[in-house]
């Protein structure tokens, strides 16, 4: 089911109604009933997934947390020395382990078989074709489960916490089902740890007026930047980017900078809506994004986009990683053997590659999101590496202390994100082209030579999306949400503005008969 | 508490009161080159009753005329056609018609037999949104709309016309309260003349049956004027193309003896009907125009007039009335055209653009 879609309005008019009629108790379980309706309406085949992946961990966590349980009663039996206890412990913490990677094992290899198969596949294909062999067959093709990424990062954050005594089991089944399944963060995330989300979820705060109203204005915001902008925005931004022989010099820099648009438009508009939904039914998801273009460095740009995944990263490969047998042993090696300054480095280093190596591939089973990810990597790696150097720099010129230097700070990191963008699009050498035409070859003359035309913008779209664009950059100014900054105003700017909002929508939205209905683009993680 | 309440039903009012004015603007009038889109709601602005109800496609509305048909024998008829009106929103209309008015006989134009689907979205708009809510015109969407298309989109549709927002015209200004009248009695008409010419040649089909749905409609149509009371006529209009294939013939033949029908098949009773195919079609031989409608209601009035329960109007004055207004707008209607394509040499509501001197 599309959250830009009318079945997908019918569905939460009932489920909102519902709300206001369910017994706060019955709640959670109501919102497992409507959970299981949003994912099953694609077909109830695809509830397969999401179910076994919740009842293994249900069945895994319990299993890890009734083995420290039962051993920690054990030992409080027994009179072992501190040898004996630490042996106990160590041999209790090998049989949960053996759950802990059954569960890892099991549930990425289902994400794995489902999403990258055909990429290995292509992958050991080539190798092969170095022989002149090949597999000699061809994958069927399947139907990626809606948000398999987002629930097995959830679930497989959930067993880890069990297994690291972090989080207790959750003994019903049910509850672990709503975890899993609960739809509005089925669609781009967020992605949420159980401890954070347990309390809210099953025990949903109150219907009331005022949260009512704030979960609507960021409903309205969230669908205006998905209908009216990024749907209106992208299928000129595609113009560009699958057509650069055509589009190229200062239509390239449009494509760069209508791509980054384009996606930010999308994906935070639907982590508006899927924030609102959830908020309006009493339930807080935590956020995802806080103003990334305003960051001043692309690592603090990482930490405002998709903030909930980068810290699943954080937290469940980089400091796993980079605190790592093998990072120790690297580490002490090249201390040894180059010096301490390089040893040093190593866990950040090994835990920053890995973690980009897994966001790219996160991103898109294709070398070109491998590399995008890598990029970013030496990007970061490198201004670490110069952070000294710029700071010495930054502290010999006065007007870097100015806010016309913060905001040029800000212009600069979003050009290259922007540009690292574009590593997602095309091949290494192709984006460094692209660039140097850019750089050279950019004429503003060029978008009166009649190639505008071709990207189905009319004089109309232009307006709106000029206007859809200021507001975008006005919250992105604003620390306060728009939601939160129109609860203080009177009650007549409220209405106003929501209705204005709404207006704007209906009529400037792409969407209806003839529109084929755009998934989010993070939809198809 | 009172005062909140009563903030609240203004804003209500309000916002329900700019919302139905923007989908009342963006809703195309259909007022200018397509006027097809005004025949279904014309219906409701009569004020009397009618004894003929005809059914179908363009070949019911294109093809006669209800005026000449009330000027020649006194019958009151109304045409609920429309483009490409599928054999369920036939069903529908009839049933539509059948709350308000009993006629004494229906006349089905059958061509719409062999189309099983609905081609193209814009028909079923222009067929459907004129009609009124009711449960016919929901089932008459259920039963024809194409994929994509929604019920949502009829109850609202604000939510199918939007992005007309950007292209309005000033007819949607213009016709913001009310549209004009474009049809005399369903009857659209055109007072200009293409002779009939070339045809390309009609592809044999690898099946001819008529699809199941729309027997089943003809069926109910049958069965809904049979309960009533009602006349029914099956009849095939002069048309030169598309072909008419004798398959399809033989069904309906088949059909109409079986279930003791008249069946009136006019390519066979040209001469009769005096239908000259260099005059009375505008397109070339697959509408008549109105001088052929007219020769239509003629030759069709024949038959009606001997249907029992068929009276004579105009002996009812305030029925002539009623009528001697419909034929002065007729008249002046069919009079601006012929002067128009007389001296013109086309109509230019319906032409997209002025023909060049050369007549390219």
């Amino acid at each position: 089911m599309l959250l830009v879609s009318y079945s997908f309005a019918a569905f939460l008019a009932v489920l909102l109604l519902g709300c206001f009629l369910v017994p706060e108790r019955f709640r959670w379980l109501f919102l497992l009933l409507f959970s299981l309706i949003f994912y099953g309406a694609g077909g109830p085949q695809y509830l397969v997934y999401p179910l076994v992946t919740a009842l293994s961990t249900w069945y895994l966590g319990k299993r890890i947390d009734r083995i420290g349980r039962e051993a920690k009663a054990y030992l409080k039996t027994q009179n072992f020395d501190r040898a004996q206890k630490k042996e106990y412990n160590r041999s209790v913490k090998k049989r949960q382990k053996r759950y802990l990677i059954l569960g890892l094992v099991l549930n990425f290899g289902i994400l794995a078989a489902i999403k990258y198969t055909p990429f290995f596949y292509e992958i050991c294909n080539g190798l092969l074709g170095i022989f002149g062999l090949s597999f000699g067959f061809s994958l069927p093709g399947w139907t990626l489960p809606l948000g398999i990424s987002y629930y097995t990062f959830q679930t497989m954050g959930y067993l880890v916490d069990v297994y690291n005594k972090t989080e207790e089991a959750e003994e019903n089944p049910a509850k672990l089902g709503l975890f899993t399944l609960y739809f509005p963060q089925l669609t781009a995330g967020p992605v949420s740890r159980f401890g954070a989300l347990k309390e809210t979820l099953f025990s949903p705060e109150p219907m009331s007026f005022l949260r009512f109203k704030r979960a609507g204005f960021r409903i309205l915001w969230g669908y205006f930047k998905k209908l009216v902008i990024a749907d209106r925005l992208g299928p000129a931004v595609l113009v560009i980017t699958q057509d650069p022989q055509t589009y190229h010099g200062i239509y390239g820099l449009l494509g760069i900078l209508g791509y980054t648009l384009w996606m930010y438009a999308d994906f935070s508009g639907c982590i508006d809506i899927v924030l609102g939904i959830s908020e309006a039914i009493g339930i807080r998801l935590p956020e995802n994004f806080d103003r990334p273009f305003a960051s001043k460095s692309l690592a603090e740009l990482w930490r405002r986009w998709h903030m909930t995944l980068m810290q699943w990263f954080r937290e469940y490969i980089f400091f796993p990683v980079s605190t790592s047998n093998l990072a120790k042993r690297l580490s002490n090696g090249l201390s040894k053997r180059l010096s301490r300054e390089v040893g040093n480095r190593v866990p950040l280093y090994l835990g920053s590659l890995t973690v980009w190596l897994v966001t790219g591939i996160w991103h898109g089973a294709s070398w070109n999101y491998v590399s995008w990810g890598l990029a970013n990597c030496v990007v970061m790696l490198a201004s670490q590496e110069l952070a000294g150097v710029f700071k010495s720099a930054r502290s010999r010129f006065g007007f870097t202390k100015t806010k016309a230097y913060g905001y040029f700070e800000c212009i600069r990191t979003c050009l290259l994100f922007a540009v690292l963008l574009m590593f997602q699009y095309y091949p290494f050498p192709v984006v460094f082209a692209m660039l140097i035409d850019v750089a050279a070859g950019s004429r503003i003359s060029d978008l009166f030579d009649g190639r505008f035309a071709g990207l189905g913008l009319a004089a109309g779209d232009l307006w709106i999306l000029a206007l859809g664009l200021v507001l975008l950059v006005i919250s992105g100014l604003r620390k306060e949400s728009i939601q939160d900054l129109l609860l203080k105003k009177h009650w007549l700017i409220q209405y106003l503005a929501a209705f204005g909002l709404f207006l704007l929508i209906l009529l400037f939205g792409v969407y209806g008969h003839g529109y084929d209905a755009s998934q989010f683009i993070y939809n198809q993680f | 508490m009172k005062k909140r309440g009563f903030v609240f039903l203004i804003l209500s009012l309000f916002s329900i009161a700019v919302l139905a004015g923007f989908q009342r603007l963006v809703v195309p009038k259909y007022m200018g080159q397509v006027v097809e889109g005004n025949f279904t709601a014309e219906y409701y602005r009569e004020t009397t009753p009618h004894q003929v109800l005809f059914l179908g496609n363009c070949e019911a509305y294109e093809n006669l005329s209800p005026v000449v048909l009330f000027r020649e024998y006194g019958i009151t008829s109304y045409i609920r056609g429309n483009a490409n009106q599928l054999m369920p929103q036939s069903y529908y209309l009839l049933e539509d018609t059948l709350r308000t008015e009993t006629p004494v006989a229906v006349v089905l134009n059958i061509s719409s037999m062999k189309e099983a689907v609905q081609e193209n979205e814009s028909y079923n708009r222009m067929t459907m949104d004129g009609m009124r809510w009711s449960s016919s015109k929901w089932k008459a969407i259920e039963a024809t709309k194409t994929e994509g298309e929604h019920m949502v989109e009829y109850l609202f549709p604000v939510l199918r016309f939007h992005s007309r927002i950007k292209e309005l015209e000033a007819d949607d200004f213009t016709y913001f309260w009310e549209r004009g009248t474009v049809s005399h009695n369903g009857f659209y008409m055109r007072a200009d003349v293409r002779p009939a010419g070339e045809f390309p040649a009609e592809r044999r089909l690898s099946d001819y049956s008529f699809s199941e749905q729309n027997w089943e409609y003809l069926d109910r149509i049958r069965a809904l004027c049979e309960e009533q009371g009602i006349t029914l006529i099956l009849m095939k209009s002069p048309a030169l193309y598309p072909a008419w294939h004798s398959q399809w013939e033989e069904q309906i033949v088949s059909y109409a003896e079986e279930h003791d029908l008249t069946y009136l098949n006019c390519m066979d009773h040209l001469d009769e009907i005096g239908i000259d195919f260099s005059q009375d079609t505008y397109d070339g031989g697959l509408h008549m125009n109105v001088y052929g409608a007219e020769k239509m209601a003629r030759y069709f009035g024949e038959l009606l007039k001997e249907i029992p329960g068929i009276t004579d109007g105009r002996t009812d004055p305030e029925l002539l009335a009623v009528w001697e207004e419909k034929g002065r707008f007729y008249d002046s209607m069919k009079m601006a055209q012929e002067t128009e394509f007389a001296e013109h040499g086309y109509l230019s509501q319906f032409t997209e653009a002025e023909p060049s001197s050369d007549g390219s």
